[in-house]
């Protein structure tokens, strides 16, 4: 009998240690980069572990060091991360290299389907080959770039006189990038309560995406195209095309007419900076920021407007924002997959949105609250009508760092001319599509 | 203890030196040696490490012609040819007339040999993100203190395409004429006392005795101070990529910022090791010249 309770109770040790180890095993971990939304996520996954049991674990990387980190770890297999909230333009290296995981036999049995997700997100976030009924990521977190402005300033009557004595029409949210221009030039230098301010806090680095994501918000307002419609990879008078090189050099006069001194190797967090200290009327950023400049002790509570990209010859914005995915590596895939089930439940994206996180589920996006829900929603919506992409191919990262250089080197750098930096670029993106066997 | 030597007790001269180098030299060809040639025999291929299932051609000479005749990289190898002399010229002047300075004894010497060394000590990353605060068109005390003399207006070292070389050379200056310093320094204090008596004999004013005595005994120490400074400087990385990343536009890239690009951005594996194999040449080729150069003099 003695020996007997001893076994007993050897075996409920056992049991207890052999399920606290289950426990213990039951988490996945997310990558993402560490901005605002990413702490709207953690607050939104504590449902997900109350629901399931599967603890969350995080690894939020600085977004300078963003794509270096988790493309080096899909790139060597690393099975850090469960599920990888990457960005839009490594979907054709995720899928073509095998990093994530196809979704379409998981949509189909969990009843998941891509209708219900606002089609230009399915489009940008998920699909490769692009536009077609291939998944390799979940619409995760919709953006765009935008512009705030601080509507305190632009209110002002002797502000506004001022304006309309210069330019003719009233100072108010500009629709068309001379109307950005000469917003963005009233305001340089200007003295407003007593200290100069300048016009706007527009991107400019040179190390990560930063000025193609600019430059880009300025070359889709002019209609800009990567290639011939056509003609795949044929670039040759698309993107050195007469627009491409007046929208380069429009960009040009704002960076030299209208941003403060020093702002030279520009991005998020130097034109929320930039903002936030009330150093310029307008910045330009994503609408990831917005919810917190909307808070903001100083530029928020109503001193802030925001509003769309504006349009010159086209409508355009740059397309920001990612997809979730599965990563092909983990050893916890089924989990993962778990948790993207639940991501994607319309009563979670609902509270997506409320944490402030943009969600791309229609049925968020066409409630009816939806544009009075936030002062920014209107402007997102808009945004995402229009919205462009960079390449998304698999050697996106040559393509982009190919575009940095030769943009920096012109918009910054004062390097040749507007023609000479799009005729280098189409160069450089010719040798590495040829590299890559497309051309 | 007794067991060692009961066992090495057989052992010739020459043996035991063979066991006592053995390690390091295994340790040597792993670590050097190998990736080395591993990297010269990638510089012949189209190797991408980020495509794993991609075949791996060999290609020539195609990345070596491809880069020396690339635009690009000439560039970069302007830019850090303007570093590399710029630094070590200033560095040469500024470090022996410090050496020069601290080699007298005056009250507070050895405290300001200490505060003038602190800058070396400090990690190049930290003193880059600390200079991008004082180079601060706005709020930074360079321009205060520059317009404090002169009214230059607003202006940006760090984002003017114009002053943003001379920003990188002027803090790599800051952070490193102590080192210079010290082993100039080093030099004057092995000069013997007599040299200087002997010269006052003969007559020989102060400047007689600094170029006849002075400066030959102390231009080995600073050639082998400029030696290791040119080295550094040629492979500089994380000051620059701290407080410039290269820019405005390319005006900064060093050659070692583009490699880095090259290599760990873009992923051209044997494009970058043919890039890496050819500064590796040019900085052996340009040691080499320049400890001929110093053995020349010592030998003088």
């Amino acid at each position: 009998m003695k020996l007997f309770s001893k076994l007993v109770a050897l075996a409920a040790c056992s049991l207890i240690s052999f399920s606290s180890l289950s426990a213990a095993e039951r988490y996945i971990t997310l990558g993402w980069a560490a901005w605002d939304p990413a702490n709207a996520l953690v607050e939104l996954s504590k449902d997900f572990t109350k629901e399931t049991g599967i603890e969350m674990r995080y690894e939020f990387v600085p977004w300078p060091n963003f794509a270096d980190r988790m493309l080096n770890e899909l790139n060597s297999g690393g099975k850090t991360f469960d599920v990888l909230i990457g960005d839009s333009q490594w979907i054709g290296g995720g899928a073509v290299y095998g990093h994530y995981v196809k979704l379409n036999d998981f949509f189909d049995k969990e009843g998941i389907t891509m209708d219900d997700f606002f089609a230009p997100t399915v489009y940008a976030y998920s699909t490769w080959p692009k536009g077609t009924p291939n998944y390799y990521a979940l619409p995760a977190m919709g953006d765009a770039l935008a512009w705030a402005y601080r509507k305190d300033w632009f209110a002002k009557q002797e502000l506004q006189k001022a304006f309309q004595d210069k330019h003719g029409y009233p100072l108010s949210v500009p629709t068309t990038w001379d109307q950005l221009y000469n917003v963005c030039s009233f305001f340089q230098g200007r003295v407003i309560d007593g200290k100069k301010r300048y016009g706007a806090a527009i991107n400019t680095e040179r190390g990560s995406e930063g000025i193609t994501m600019g430059v880009t918000a300025a070359l889709y307002a002019w209609g800009f195209q990567y290639q011939n419609p056509n003609k795949p990879y044929d670039m040759e008078g698309y993107v050195n095309s007469d627009r491409a090189i007046e929208a380069l050099e429009f960009y040009k006069k704002i960076y030299k007419e209208c941003t403060p001194p020093g702002h030279s190797d520009a991005y998020m967090e130097a034109n929320l900076d930039a903002y936030k200290s009330g150093q310029v009327a307008m910045q330009m950023n994503w609408y990831a920021f917005w919810p917190g400049v909307n808070k903001d002790p100083d530029v928020g509570g109503g001193k802030s407007g925001f509003f769309a990209n504006p349009d010159q010859k086209a409508k355009g914005a740059t397309l920001g924002g990612q997809g979730m995915s599965v990563v092909s590596y983990s050893d916890k895939k089924d989990l993962a997959l778990q948790y993207i089930k639940w991501f994607a439940k319309p009563e979670v994206q609902a509270k997506w949105w409320s944490l402030g996180g943009y969600s791309c589920h229609k049925d968020v996006l066409n409630d009816p609250g939806f544009v009075d829900s936030q002062v920014y929603a209107q402007g997102f919506l808009d945004s995402m009508g229009k919205v462009k992409d960079f390449w998304q191919e698999p050697t996106f990262v040559e393509l982009m760092l190919a575009m940095q250089k030769r943009v920096h080197d012109y918009v910054v750098g004062d390097k040749g001319t507007a023609k000479q930096a799009m005729d280098k670029l189409v160069e450089d993106w010719t040798e590495t599509f040829e590299a890559d066997g497309k051309l | 203890m007794k067991n060692f030597s009961n066992q090495t007790k057989g052992l010739s001269d020459r043996a035991i030196a063979w066991l006592f180098v053995t390690p390091t030299i295994i340790l040597l060809l792993a670590v050097n040696i190998y990736p080395l040639i591993y990297a010269i025999g990638m510089s012949f291929t189209n190797f991408y490490a980020n495509k794993p299932g991609m075949e791996i051609k060999f290609v020539g000479l195609k990345n070596y012609i491809k880069i020396l005749n690339k635009e690009d990289i000439w560039e970069t190898m302007q830019a850090t040819a303007h570093f590399m002399f710029w630094t070590l010229l200033l560095q040469a002047l500024i470090g022996l007339g410090l050496a020069l300075l601290l080699n007298k004894k005056f009250k507070g010497n050895e405290i300001l040999t200490t505060i003038i060394v602190l800058p070396m000590m400090l990690s190049p990353a930290v003193v880059a993100v600390f200079w991008t605060y004082i180079y601060q068109p706005q709020s930074g005390i360079f321009n205060y203190i520059i317009n404090f003399f002169y009214d230059f207006g607003e202006f940006t070292m760090i984002g003017d395409v114009q002053l943003a070389p001379w920003s990188i050379v002027l803090v790599d200056t800051w952070m490193w004429t102590p080192f210079t310093m010290l082993i100039c320094l080093a030099g004057l204090k092995s000069i013997p006392n007599y040299l200087y008596e002997a010269a006052e004999v003969d007559r020989a004013n102060k400047f007689q005795q600094f170029l006849h005595i002075t400066l030959p005994s102390v231009l080995p120490f600073l050639l082998l101070a400029l030696l290791f400074r040119g080295i550094e400087n040629f492979k500089m990385f994380d000051l620059v990529v701290e407080l410039t990343g290269g820019g405005p536009g390319s005006t900064t890239e060093v050659a070692s910022i583009n490699l880095k690009r090259e290599a760990f951005e873009k992923w051209r594996t044997g494009y970058s090791s043919a890039f890496a194999v050819i500064m590796f040449v040019t900085i052996f080729g340009l040691g080499n010249i320049w400890v001929k150069v110093m053995n020349k003099i010592k030998d003088k």
